[in-house]
């Protein structure tokens, strides 16, 4: 019986508690229990690691594409991602891969160009994709639970359909608090050590040693805060008895099940088409 | 009344460490395509950095269980901040995570000594090692390449555990957590 | 007679109660016995050190269950000895309230938060929301019941926690330090939430707060501990304080403004009887008391012709993020000005400050100190202009010792190492740490950090000192002796930037005032002048200070009516 809260107007630069924004019934992926969205496609990821295949992997990237283009909101961060990020990465880790691939064991039939006495040939390219495409796939897989899935509720099925006890639970809804505060610290001492001329120079060394001075005072102004909270937190019977009242349930329903179930045909149908999944 | 061993106060303690660690973790995530693009042999290295939130829990507080809840938290936050490897944190937080618990569980959460936890950096140096191997398809790579990428990926866990005790170590010395502490 | 002998079963007893915390080699507090009545609201007052937060924490058994600490005599809440009741079911007898509202905070809104505890309580989902929303009432936030805690103001989130506390169902509620971090306006929202509360009557309340200005309107009863933490008075409010002013401030026990204004006016000669304790005491006894000889306070020189401006700032417009946090502030800062940054949460102040001392670098050319732009030169040259002093002095500290931490400003310029020890060991002496040179600077105690802080700012010699809210979370006496530091350091030719929202410290030792408001500077000028535009302030979301509020419109005493610091007060230095 929890009211509807009134939509407000701004909101902070991250919020791990925003409510996902109200989405159309097609968006079907906000409806699905956390839960469903890891057991789905967890199957066919765990498998693309042994294709080595460009096709298999091309062929389940659509899938997730397909997947998220209909059944999530398009936001701007998740444009970026489908449409910039994960063709970017795809585009350099299949070059990248290529690059590393040693020349030894491929197919030297297509010279694709060379650089002074460095040759790039097709074999290479075709095995370097392959691993992009492979990467890519599985990124894109996992982004179907993970753009469409808020935290606090991933901590909450965890809680009621895994059994983890509450208190690990809810610790770990503390903890989404501490991550602005956090954030917003560790900018202060950045800006208070720089000031101060702490480890000024440029280059790697300078900056790991920099990085180094920012672990204690972060860490121990995040441990006494922590340690303030607990204290609010027994202050209010946290932990008083086995379990508690639950308001908010994340309920795994028929359509959570369908929804496995349609993902692992799928992944199996497309597995099935792609054998043996050797390069061609 | 039964009480968990676990006090509000140390389950907060590994969220704050789960959340500190987890930001890195995120930003280690953003980085990870690059690093794979340009020099993947160091991948191994780079995902060593995942052992920190159990190291630094366990040295800071010597409890059971520690390990695994800093590792949880870490993950969730890292995947708030890096959505596209939700599953890769979550995996490495259960199984660095596990490894890191089993080995404090062996010894019976006694022996806290460094090599205790230079034993868990090389188990999670091997399985490191062995997953990104397939995943990455290393196989392909020449024969140099790949037993440089071994040896950074089993080293890697292991420089990582080194300076998880050094961040403890100074956190000791700034009198953090002290009261926690068996 | 106290009311609790009156009442039959007092809630809450406490007898013989000694408390050492781990690590520690005396109890505080040492020797403490008293009840506290249903209904009743009792302030405990202490110098700094003295145990107030840890009797506050044995109160509902958080010591010795969830802190380590050894505790000997007893406490007993409802007929329950904390020690031998678990802190969950204490919880339903004990509410409690601390100082720092985001440590408070646990879920995503207001609804959540308040429901947290019900729900832990495993009651029902109806009797859940019913206490939720009846807590929520209660303090005016039923509205906002839908938004993320973060977007309430400081105010308003201790409203929120004394929300939360309520809705435990218990019947003693325990606040430690309440407003300690707010804003003007979230003070006056917290205690017109628990003038609420108190008027209602349902609930005793036990109020450890050193501003008593605002607390001395509803108190029934003080329990005054000594610095070794031994109970040394305990009974009405107002007589006790009345019968024992002196020697509660000579315990550095912090007084009603009003009650210092009236001792300061007794040695002038004002026959004050009974000593007032609130505003309204002071006015009406000033209404039959005859003025006084009017000896006219000593103007306080201000050093206005001294100088040209040692700090230009012009059209600094600063965004962070998709923000404009500052829009076009234009302000000049002469040699030996003691400025207080002033405005609302949000206003502006930090990053005006930041900026001036190029902890976030300026627009070029928008700022100058001295002869340098502070956005485009190395810290080395930046500390022998300004130094810095953050709000959290831990923020700032880099080194594993205190005696490096004073060196490393000195190494910076390269100083020959000898004279670096010499420079250092005058700096530690003069701030009293000699003692703790060697251990490492996150081992003091708040006071002493806070001076370090302040040390390291200082020893590369900067003419100009600025610091952010530098009483943020400390008590009175610790705030006292930072203040007097400032003072010394100004009379000796300092140019001193202080953001606060202490008015009372404003009008006691600035001599200019810049009002920022929505990241706009409105007003700058001379501290009396711009107090004076009591429009000015009110839209700034400030507050006067409390002695001008008492005194305004005094018309009897024409040598009082214009004062708004003590020492404009006849009566002599006190
Ligand atoms: N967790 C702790 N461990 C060890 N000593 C502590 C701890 N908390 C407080 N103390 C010490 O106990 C004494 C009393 O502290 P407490 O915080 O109760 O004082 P207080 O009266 O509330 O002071 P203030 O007015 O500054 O808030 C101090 O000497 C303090 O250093
Ligand atoms: N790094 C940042 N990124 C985005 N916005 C910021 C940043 N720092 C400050 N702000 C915003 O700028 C505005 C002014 O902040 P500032 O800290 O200067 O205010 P303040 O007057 O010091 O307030 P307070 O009294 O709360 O300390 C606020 O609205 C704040 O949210
Ligand atoms: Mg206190
Ligand atoms: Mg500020």
């Amino acid at each position: 019986m929890t009211s509807a809260p009134p939509t407000s107007p701004a909101r902070a630069a991250f919020d791990p508690y925003a409510p996902a924004a109200p989405a159309s019934a097609v968006r079907f992926l906000y409806r699905l229990n956390p839960l469903a969205k890891i057991a789905g496609p967890a199957p066919a990821m765990l498998v693309l690691i042994f294709t080595r295949d460009i096709a298999t992997p091309l062929a389940f990237l659509l899938l997730a594409y397909a997947i998220l283009l209909v059944g999530a909101r398009m936001t701007r961060r998740l444009a970026l991602l489908l449409g910039l990020a994960v063709p970017g990465a795809l585009l350099a880790l299949g070059l990248g891969f290529s690059v590393w691939t040693d020349a030894a064991r491929v197919d030297q039939s297509v010279i694709v160009w060379q650089i002074g006495g460095w040759t790039m040939y097709g074999g290479a390219l075709v095995i370097g994709f392959a691993t992009a495409f492979r990467l890519a796939a599985i990124v894109a897989l996992a982004l179907i639970g993970g753009v469409t899935t808020t935290g606090p509720d991933l901590v909450r099925s965890l809680v009621q359909q895994l059994r983890v006890p509450y208190r690990i639970g809810y610790t770990a809804l503390a903890a989404f608090r501490f991550v602005p505060r956090f954030g917003h610290e560790l900018e202060v001492i950045r800006a208070a050590h720089r000031v101060r001329g702490a480890h000024g120079g440029r280059g790697p060394i300078a900056a790991i040693r920099r990085w180094a001075g920012y672990v204690v005072p972060l860490l121990a102004g995040a441990i006494r805060h922590a340690e303030r909270v607990a204290l609010a937190m027994d202050a209010r019977a946290f932990g008083a008895h086995r379990t508690r009242t639950e308001r908010y349930l994340v309920p795994f329903r028929a359509r959570d099940v369908v929804f496995i179930a349609l993902m692992w045909a799928a992944s199996a149908g497309l597995l099935w088409w792609g054998f043996p999944w050797q390069l061609g | 009344m039964t009480r968990s061993p676990l006090s509000t106060r140390v389950l907060l303690t590994c969220a704050a460490i789960g959340v500190a660690t987890g930001i890195l973790g995120g930003i280690a995530g953003w980085i990870t395509a690059p690093v794979l693009a340009t020099v993947p042999i160091v991948y191994g290295f780079v995902l060593g950095a995942h052992v920190l939130p159990g190291i630094i829990a366990q040295e800071a507080t010597h409890l059971p269980w520690v390990a695994l809840i800093s590792h949880l938290v870490a993950a969730l936050v890292a995947s708030a901040i890096a959505p596209p490897w939700v599953f890769s944190f979550l995996g490495t937080a259960v199984l660095f995570g596990g490894i890191q618990e089993l080995v404090a569980a062996m010894v019976r959460y006694r022996a806290w000594a460094p090599w205790r936890f230079f034993i868990s950096g090389f188990l999670i140096g091997l399985v490191v090692a062995l997953a990104v191997y397939f995943a990455a398809d290393l196989d392909a790579l020449a024969p140099w390449a790949q037993a440089v990428y071994l040896v950074l990926a089993v080293l890697g866990p292991i420089v990582w555990t080194a300076i998880g005790l050094a961040v403890g170590a100074a956190l000791r010395r700034a009198g953090v957590a002290r009261s926690i502490r068996r | 007679m106290t009311p609790a002998e009156r009442s039959p079963t007092p809630l809450l007893r406490i007898a013989d109660l000694a408390i050492t915390h781990e690590g520690a080699d005396a109890a505080t507090p040492a020797d403490v016995s008293f009840t506290v009545a249903p209904g009743e609201v009792v302030l405990v007052l202490g110098p700094s050190g003295s145990g107030k937060s840890t009797l506050a924490l044995a109160l509902n058994g958080l010591i010795p269950h969830a802190v380590p600490a050894e505790i000997a005599g007893t406490v007993s809440i409802a007929g329950h000895t904390t020690a031998d009741t678990s802190v969950a079911v204490l919880s339903t007898h004990v509410g409690m309230v601390f100082q720092d509202p985001d440590a408070q905070l646990v879920t995503g809104t207001l609804l959540d938060e308040v429901a947290f505890g019900v729900e832990n309580l495993l009651l029902s989902e109806a009797e859940v929301m019913r206490r939720t929303e009846d807590a929520l009432r209660r303090v005016g936030l039923w509205e906002r019941r839908g938004e993320n805690p973060d977007r309430l103001s400081g105010g308003g989130r201790q409203r929120l926690a004394i929300a939360c506390a309520l809705a435990m169902g218990s019947p003693l509620l325990v606040l430690d330090e309440p407003t300690a971090n707010l804003d003007p306006a979230g003070i006056d929202d917290v205690y017109a939430a628990l003038g609420d509360l108190v008027s209602a009557g349902d609930r005793a309340i036990v109020l450890v707060e050193h501003n008593l200005d605002a607390a001395i309107g509803f108190v029934d009863r003080v329990v005054v501990l000594d610095a070794d933490g031994r109970l040394v008075f305990d009974g009405p409010a107002r007589e006790t304080l009345r019968a024992h002013a002196a020697r509660l401030h000579d315990m550095g026990v912090w007084l009603p403004t009003s009650t210092l204004a009236a001792l300061r006016l007794q040695r002038a000669g004002y026959a004050l009887h009974p000593l007032p304790v609130t505003p309204d005491e002071l006015r009406a006894a000033l209404a039959v008391s005859p003025a006084a000889e009017a000896t006219p306070a000593p103007p306080t020189p201000h050093t206005d012709a001294l100088a040209d401006p040692l700090i230009a700032v012009r059209g600094l417009t600063v965004t962070r993020g998709r923000q404009t946090v500052l829009h076009d502030v234009d302000l000049s800062v002469r040699r030996g000005d003691f400025v207080a940054v002033v405005g609302a949460n949000g206003a502006g102040k930090t990053t005006l400050v930041q900026a001036i001392a190029g902890v976030i670098p300026p627009p070029r050319g928008r700022v100058r100190i001295d002869d340098i732009d502070p956005g485009r030169v190395h810290a080395r040259v930046l500390a022998q202009r300004i130094g810095f002093v953050f709000q959290n002095p831990e923020h700032q500290f880099l080194a594993h010792t205190v005696f490096d931490e004073l060196a490393h400003g000195l190494r910076l310029q390269r100083v020959p190492e000898s004279e670096v020890r010499q420079r250092v060991d005058e700096m530690l002496e003069r701030f009293g740490l000699t003692a703790k040179a060697g251990i490492h600077p996150f081992l003091l105690s708040g006071g002493q950090k806070r001076r370090l802080s302040v040390g390291t700012a200082l020893i590369a010699g900067a003419p100009i000192i600025a610091l952010d809210e530098p009483t943020f979370g400390q008590d009175r006496a610790r705030a006292e002796e930072l203040l007097g530091l400032l003072d010394a350091l100004h009379r000796d030719g300092t140019t001193v930037l202080v953001v606060t929202h202490d008015m009372q410290l404003v009008a006691e030792h600035a001599t200019h005032m810049a009002v920022l408001r929505e990241g706009r500077l409105v007003r700058h000028g001379l501290t009396a002048d711009v107090f004076a535009d009591t429009a000015l302030i009110e839209a700034a979301g400030l507050r006067p200070p409390p002695l001008a509020t008492m005194l305004s419109g005094m018309t009897g005493h024409p040598a009082l009516s214009g004062a708004v610091r003590l020492r404009d007060l006849p009566g002599g230095t006190a």
